[in-house]
């Protein structure tokens, strides 16, 4: 029983609430133990990470109380990929940390690496927890702490965004709470694998199909799908860029993992009509989502909007529900988060270095600011789902998973939806490179700071690698993927 | 109209939701999951595995002490975000603000409320520690001793002038006690794991009994004066100071 | 049993739903933030309610186990779920309370109609 389960939880958090206490004795002194505190989580989670590959998921009794009288830690190959994402977005955040410094008033930049650090480990609580109400508990960490982080952006909007955003997001998450009481209430018990075995949805009728629908709701809000997105657009635009790269790549992924959680809870009785609901709700969200970005003059709502078409695509390839989909699905989960911090960092460089947030302002900033402008085309080209990089393997197991359960309907949208995304980040790689500036500031801008245009390259690179090195996931996920299938 | 709307859609999500929940197991049946369950040990070892007889306690800070945790986490980042988001308007940040103006307008407050409150704030004070120290015996914990500390602090800061109770906003504006909860958390975790061999467990033998009230003990602390600190500040931040 | 026998057994839980919808109206239909803030938690009482009814019993103590206290007690584990509920409530309450006094500063109403204008 080895204790990194619940370091990889408890070393975030306390590194966070200490944050502010450390911030005392310097700046520098902070920094240096924000990313301390993010390696030591590192560590335990390539630990653990690699004990899943060679033995299987395992779980980590708290406080020695087995299941389900105690709290159970839980670990399996979707932790490891939602808590190894989750890491990447922490790294480039700390290393990223001085450009947030600008927005924030004075005194507040402890407190904001301290809602940093809080925001990963409740991520990753909410990866490795066993135990729903836990689930509640850990989803509600890293929601606070969303909604704080929206709050510190561009203060014209910010303000207005984190609080419509704090309202869907509380609403979801009463939905969530009600729907774990209605299933406890059935069960008597709050661990996931207790309540799986004791639920007979059949014999429990109405009462489990109102908990499923409750959790579906909640966590496709969470998630983002359309028609639940409103209020990601205006939260995700005014954050501060890394908050959005974070919340973009991350945040709404739990949502993903709610799902899949429900899944497991569920498993075999009434997937079917519902992975269809699920199928189609996908594939609206992916057309409709693109179809917003289209329209989009902000740098910033354009990413916003195709995060809601790619949720769209992970949520169709969970609906279809066949070995290849959900497998596409998984991927597309942990490629889409290197691929929207990517973009998210770039555009953020771009937007710090030029002031300027539209796609008409910002015209010629691809010449001035070479290497920013470089990672960001990496980025589309990954977004759009071109091979070799990261957007393709997803999308690409996805479709053959559609044509796979005899649903080429499902494949004929995955195929437009990649090329609407082709044509409005055309419309971005036309004004970076092919119009001359039309801004002054524009003219005299220079590139991004190296502390900002490590990460940013660093991510560009894994979104190349992710798209060449597709096999390594995929083979990490399989056994993962056919348990939840075969369910 | 779009009241009638609104009104209309949840009658329309009522509906379903009221024919789900009577067809529920009764609530109050002896023989329902809710009490056959976990819920039955912990009713039967419950208070000899954690030693809090008020087994709320003992599933708080025992069996499901990684919820507290988080919880105490949940409190921890209102702060952080409160801190970071809402800028302090002192003499200077309240000029440029347009409608509200920075803080509040002065209070005048009546001499018979002050004498009031200066006379029961040390009883006020004794009950919110003994809801702390107390709460493995009756009703109470942490959580309940450090809202009355966070709201004892609250009257006193409204109804008393600024000298005397100088010493409360410095107090709640000591990171380290704002940390109180995690930090005890940490402390009874690594604890636990040396003791038990598991993270948050608490030794079963009999001999370190007074070991495992002292890790209690001590989350109820952190949880009580970290938790009032908290609001306490949350309050003063809110207010514009 | 009927329908409404049924419902009447649970009237409680009834009571819960009816409680959650009067909160989702109020964060739908109320224009005020401070309403909708409001109407969230309505939203979460009913949510606590619910849960804490489901933890107790017929002729039921609190689950305070000493010598003096007879059987049956009701079931511990919704008051500690409610209690860490409350807590997450009273924490987002605060930061929206936050929010709310920064958009006030911001745009001068808290008006969701009128904060839509100055978009």
């Amino acid at each position: 029983m080895t204790p990194w389960l619940p370091l990889v939880v408890m070393a975030p958090l306390v590194g966070g609430a200490l944050a502010p206490v450390i911030a005392i004795a310097g700046a520098r002194l902070l920094r240096a133990w924000s990313l301390a505190v993010v390696a030591v989580t590192g560590l335990a989670a390539l630990r653990l990470t690699l004990e899943v590959a060679a033995t299987g998921p395992f779980s980590y009794p708290l406080g020695g109380f087995k299941r389900p009288i105690g709290i159970e830690l839980r670990f399996d190959e979707f932790s490891a990929a939602i808590l190894f994402m989750t890491l990447i977005g922490g790294l480039a955040l700390t290393y990223a940390g001085r450009y947030a410094i600008r927005g924030l008033p004075a005194g507040g930049q402890p407190w904001f690496q301290a809602l940093m650090l809080i925001n990963l480990g409740g991520m990753a609580g909410f990866a490795v927890t066993g135990d729903l109400f836990n689930l509640f508990v850990f989803m509600e960490v890293v929601s606070v702490s969303s909604y704080a982080l929206v709050a510190l952006g561009d203060p014209r909007m910010a303000p207005l965004a984190a609080f419509r955003y704090l309202l869907a997001g509380a609403a979801s998450s009463v939905l969530i709470l009600f729907s774990i009481g209605i299933l406890y209430a059935l069960t008597g018990s709050l661990n996931m694998a207790d309540v799986a075995s004791r639920l007979d949805v059949e014999a429990d009728g109405m009462p489990a199909i109102l908990a499923l629908a409750g959790l579906l709701t909640g966590f496709l809000l969470k998630a983002a799908l359309f028609p639940l997105h409103t209020w990601l657009p205006d939260a995700h635009a005014s954050a501060p860029s890394p908050v959005s790269a974070v919340l973009s790549a991350l945040v709404v992924k739990l949502g993903i993992l709610g799902l899949l959680r429900s899944w497991q809870i569920f498993a075999g009785a009434g997937w079917a009509p519902l992975g269809e609901l699920l199928a189609w709700g996908g594939a609206v969200s992916i057309v409709a989502g693109a179809g917003f970005a289209l329209f989009q003059q902000d740098l910033k709502r354009l990413l916003a909007y195709s995060t809601v078409s790619n949720i769209g695509y992970i949520v169709m390839g969970l609906g279809i529900a066949s070995q290849q989909a959900v497998m596409g699905a998984s991927l597309h989960v942990l490629n889409h988060a290197l691929i929207k911090s990517t973009l998210f960092l770039a555009a953020g460089a771009l937007i710090h270095q030029t002031g300027c947030r539209t796609l008409y302002e910002l015209r010629g900033a691809g010449r001035a600011m070479p290497a920013t402008s470089l990672a960001l085309t990496v980025g589309v080209i990954s977004v759009v789902g071109l091979p070799p990089t990261a957007g393709f393997p997803g999308k690409w197991y996805i479709a053959l998973g559609a044509l796979d359960a005899g649903r080429p309907v499902f494949a004929v949208v995955a195929a437009a939806g990649g090329l609407l995304a082709f044509a409005y980040y055309m419309r971005v790689l036309n004004a970076l490179y092919f119009w001359p500036p039309t801004h002054e500031r524009v003219l005299g801008v220079r590139e991004a700071p190296v502390s900002m245009l490590v990460p940013v390259l660093l991510l560009a690179l894994c979104c190349l690698a992710a798209g060449v090195f597709a096999r390594l996931p995929m083979a990490f996920l399989e056994p993962a993927v056919s348990r939840l299938v075969g369910m | 109209m779009k009241r009638a709307l609104a009104a209309a859609a949840m009658v329309a999500v009522a509906v379903p939701m009221l024919v789900a929940v009577s067809a529920l197991p009764r609530p109050g049946a002896p023989d329902g999951p809710v009490h056959t369950q976990v819920a039955a040990r912990y009713l039967a070892a419950g208070a000899a595995e954690t030693g809090a007889p008020n087994l709320v306690t003992g599933v708080l800070l025992g069996y499901r002490s990684f919820d507290t945790f988080g919880e105490v986490m949940i409190i921890f980042t209102a702060l952080a975000a409160v801190m970071a988001a809402l800028p302090a308007t002192g003499a200077d940040g309240a000029a440029d603000r347009q409608p509200a103006g920075g803080g509040l307008p002065a209070i005048r407050v009546s001499p018979l409320v002050a004498f009031v409150v200066r006379f029961t704030s040390p009883f006020i004070a004794a009950f919110a520690l003994w809801v702390i120290l107390k709460g493995h015996l009756f009703p109470g914990g942490g959580f309940q001793g450090g809202a009355i500390l966070g709201a004892l602090g609250i009257l006193l800061t409204i109804v008393l002038d600024r000298r005397r109770v100088w010493p409360l906003p410095a107090v709640a504006r000591s990171r380290l006690l704002q940390a109180g909860g995690p930090l005890a958390f940490a402390v009874v975790a690594l604890a636990g794991l040396w003791l038990t061999g598991y993270v948050l467990g608490y030794p079963a033998d009999p001999a370190l009994h007074a070991v495992r009230s002292l890790m209690m003990l001590l989350l109820e602390v952190g949880i009580g004066f970290g938790g009032g600190a908290i609001i306490l500040a949350l309050f003063l931040r809110l207010r514009g100071d | 049993m009927t329908e409404v026998d049924a419902l009447l057994q649970n009237i409680d839980y009834a009571a819960a739903v009816i409680l959650f919808c009067i909160g989702l109206y109020v964060v739908v239909a109320k224009g005020n933030l401070i309403k909708k803030l409001l109407g969230l938690n309505i939203m979460e009482t009913a949510v606590f309610a619910f849960i804490v009814t489901s933890g107790m019993v017929d002729g039921g103590h609190a689950p305070i186990v000493t010598e003096a206290a007879t059987p049956p007690f009701a079931s511990p584990l919704p008051h500690a779920l409610v209690l860490t509920g409350i807590v997450v409530a009273v924490s987002i309450t605060a930061l929206a309370l936050a929010l709310i006094v920064e958009v006030y500063r911001r745009y001068g109403t808290i008006e969701a109609d009128e904060l839509r204008e100055t978009d």
